[in-house]
């Protein structure tokens, strides 16, 4: 190179003063000049910042569109991305979830249009509405559901922190997806939410039961007792609808404010290095 | 109930970590059966045929598993307060012996997640933290690479990096030169000694040449106990006296495998003709597992069937007197 920037132009291109043409003729010189590079004053903070911005946009894949969800929804950007992760939140269990929900409104207006009796036409829909969370809670943290899970657990977030943000994002979820499908019902608004109540208090009891014994195994439980809870009503009362009525519902409504202290009591069991 | 054979050698100067009467059972198994060990900072091997425990107890070092009885002290804390428990793993790295992953995950996400799970929050800091630590493990250039692509090396190098995260200040590995070629075993060596310099480093391998190059100090299990704790010099010098040199395979029984030069080594009796040999890390720990398996001094070590614990029948290290090569195996015959 036989010639260099003046030293005002320089200034003067550094502080943004330049028109465009001028821009770019300086620009096409300092391409291949290292002296007048070097010559050209820069903010080390800048130049770092504007190196990280160009990393995380080579780096950084676009956010999950779960994370983007929860994000709109104001939930912070480091929760939303571990949040994201929830294994029961993935693709395949949304839709198994929404492909149970449609057969069950399926299933009502089925029995809605074929019979004399349209509350027995929700029964589908209310029994397995209230096992959703709970199946999602099984599948949200633990060795055998989670393949990233012994990373997790040496984690100052490992134990009831994680579980319980997951089962948050997981009952909101199950319990928004139930809410969208209940009007869609042929059931009165009153009986068509029978299921709101069962589905907090089995997913407060999942919770309890987990600081004593794995979630899989908790959920298994109370699966078993809900569908025994249910099958019990034609037994009891020739009512197959006992288990939604509304003295059942003041119970399930008692036992999820009762078991919410109890499992924020006993959250320390729920963490994988504590002794059971 | 095993009884130590061999008492600890020597203390380190500080100990970092202490574990006193760790036990742990699985149904009927018990797979931490009282140990007692400690440890300071620098960098400490744990060597251990399958089943002596090693994981077992790094999982309760490393908080992912709690033990029946006894006491840990890590950094000074109790892990069995809750508390305390979540302190340690702030200041905790750790890589399991087979680290799970998110398969659809690519690099910088997955360091990125665990990041977030040791409350790296603010955005910009976790950020430069992930590119430290995949710079630290060679792993920049893969950012943006799904962890499903990744080669075993990859991802062992991958799970490296994530226990790096904050700069912790006890590194609990276990078995983490698996799957790396030997250019990537020594930049690990490189790596980890470097980072024994200011903290406390718990490396579990099988590899004795690992312990020979890296370790200040070596814990040998066997059967969930600590049998021997000390420098990897006094494990050597638990072989004096008991490695031979000789032109023809021994006769009777005993350890022994043909090396690279055509020359056999033998742990145990001197056999006819054999002249001594220095005593390597390899040896000491070969003879310290025969010893507690039953075997006469130089027998079979740790039960395993013709040679080493490791499966490496007769591929001893360059810590073990220079020996490598062919192996013909111990009890050539069995």
């Amino acid at each position: 190179m036989t010639w260099h920037l003046p030293a005002d132009l320089v200034e003067r291109y550094a502080r943004g003063r330049l028109d465009p043409a001028q821009v770019m003729s300086v620009e096409s010189h300092l391409a291949g000049c290292p002296r007048c590079r070097a010559a050209v004053p820069y903010e080390e903070g800048w130049l770092a910042a504007s190196w990280e911005r160009i990393e995380d946009l080579v780096d950084m894949p676009r956010p999950r569109a779960a994370a983007r969800v929860l994000r709109r929804l104001g939930v912070p950007e480091h929760v939303a991305t571990f949040l994201a992760a929830t294994p029961a939140l993935a693709r395949g269990w949304l839709v198994a979830v929404t492909g149970v929900l449609a057969f069950a409104v399926a299933a009502a207006h089925l029995g809605a249009h074929g019979g004399p009796d349209k509350a027995n036409a929700l029964l589908p829909f209310l029994v397995a509405a209230p096992i959703l969370p709970v199946a999602g809670i099984a599948m949200a943290y633990g060795r055998h559901v989670d393949p990233a899970y012994e990373l997790q657990a040496a984690t100052p977030m490992a134990g009831w922190r994680a579980l319980l943000l997951r089962t948050l994002a997981v009952l909101c979820c199950a319990v928004g997806l139930t809410g969208a499908a209940t009007p869609l019902l042929p059931a009165p608004p009153g009986l068509a939410v029978a299921w709101l109540l069962p589905s907090l208090a089995l997913t407060a009891a999942a919770l309890a039961l987990s600081t004593r014994f794995a979630p899989p195994f908790s959920v298994a439980v109370l699966a078993a007792a809900w569908f025994g809870a249910v099958a019990a009503g034609p037994l009891l009362a020739d009512d197959r609808l006992l288990a939604f009525s509304p003295g059942a519902q003041a119970l399930y409504g008692a036992a999820a404010l009762a078991l919410v202290p109890l499992v924020y009591l006993r959250r320390g069991r729920l963490d994988p290095g504590d002794p059971r | 109930m095993t009884t130590p054979t061999t008492p600890p050698t020597s203390a380190p100067a500080t100990a970092t970590v202490t574990v006193r009467d760790l036990t742990k059972r699985y149904g009927r198994k018990m797979v931490l059966d009282g140990v007692t060990l400690e440890f300071g900072r620098g960098v400490t091997g744990l060597l251990g045929p399958n089943g002596a425990g090693k994981t077992t107890l790094l999982r309760c070092l490393a908080t992912t598993l709690a033990p029946d009885g006894g006491e840990v002290r890590a950094l000074g804390l109790d892990p069995s307060d809750p508390g305390r428990r979540t302190d340690l793993r702030r200041r905790l790295g750790y890589l399991p012996q087979s680290p799970g992953f998110y398969p659809h995950f690519t690099v910088f996400e997955l360091v990125e997640y665990v990041a977030i799970l040791k409350e790296l929050t603010d955005r910009r800091r976790r950020h430069q933290e992930v590119r430290r630590v995949l710079r630290e493990t060679d792993l920049a250039d893969l950012a943006g690479t799904k962890v499903r692509k990744l080669s075993g090396g990859m991802r062992q190098r991958l799970a490296l990096s994530q226990a790096l995260l904050g700069d912790p200040g006890l590194l609990i590995l276990d078995e983490p030169t698996v799957g790396l070629d030997p250019e990537q075993r020594m930049r690990f060596r490189a790596l980890v000694s470097r980072l024994g310099e200011s903290r406390t480093v718990l490396l579990s391998t099988h590899q004795t040449e690992d312990v020979a190059a890296l370790c200040e100090r070596v814990i040998v299990m066997r059967d969930g106990a600590a049998v021997f704790q000390g420098t990897p010099g006094d494990l050597a010098a638990t072989a004096a006296g008991r490695v031979w040199l000789s032109d023809h395979p021994p006769a009777g029984e005993g350890l022994f495998w043909r090396t690279a030069d055509g020359r056999y080594r033998t742990l145990g009796p001197r056999p006819s003709s054999g002249v001594p040999a220095d005593p390597g890390v390899e040896d000491g720990y070969l003879l310290l597992l025969g010893e507690g398996a039953g075997e006469p001094p130089g027998g079979l070590p740790g039960g395993l069937p013709g040679g080493p614990a490791d499966g490496s029948a007769g591929t001893p290290a360059g810590a073990s007197g220079g020996a490598s090569g062919r192996a013909s195996g111990g009890r050539e015959n069995t």
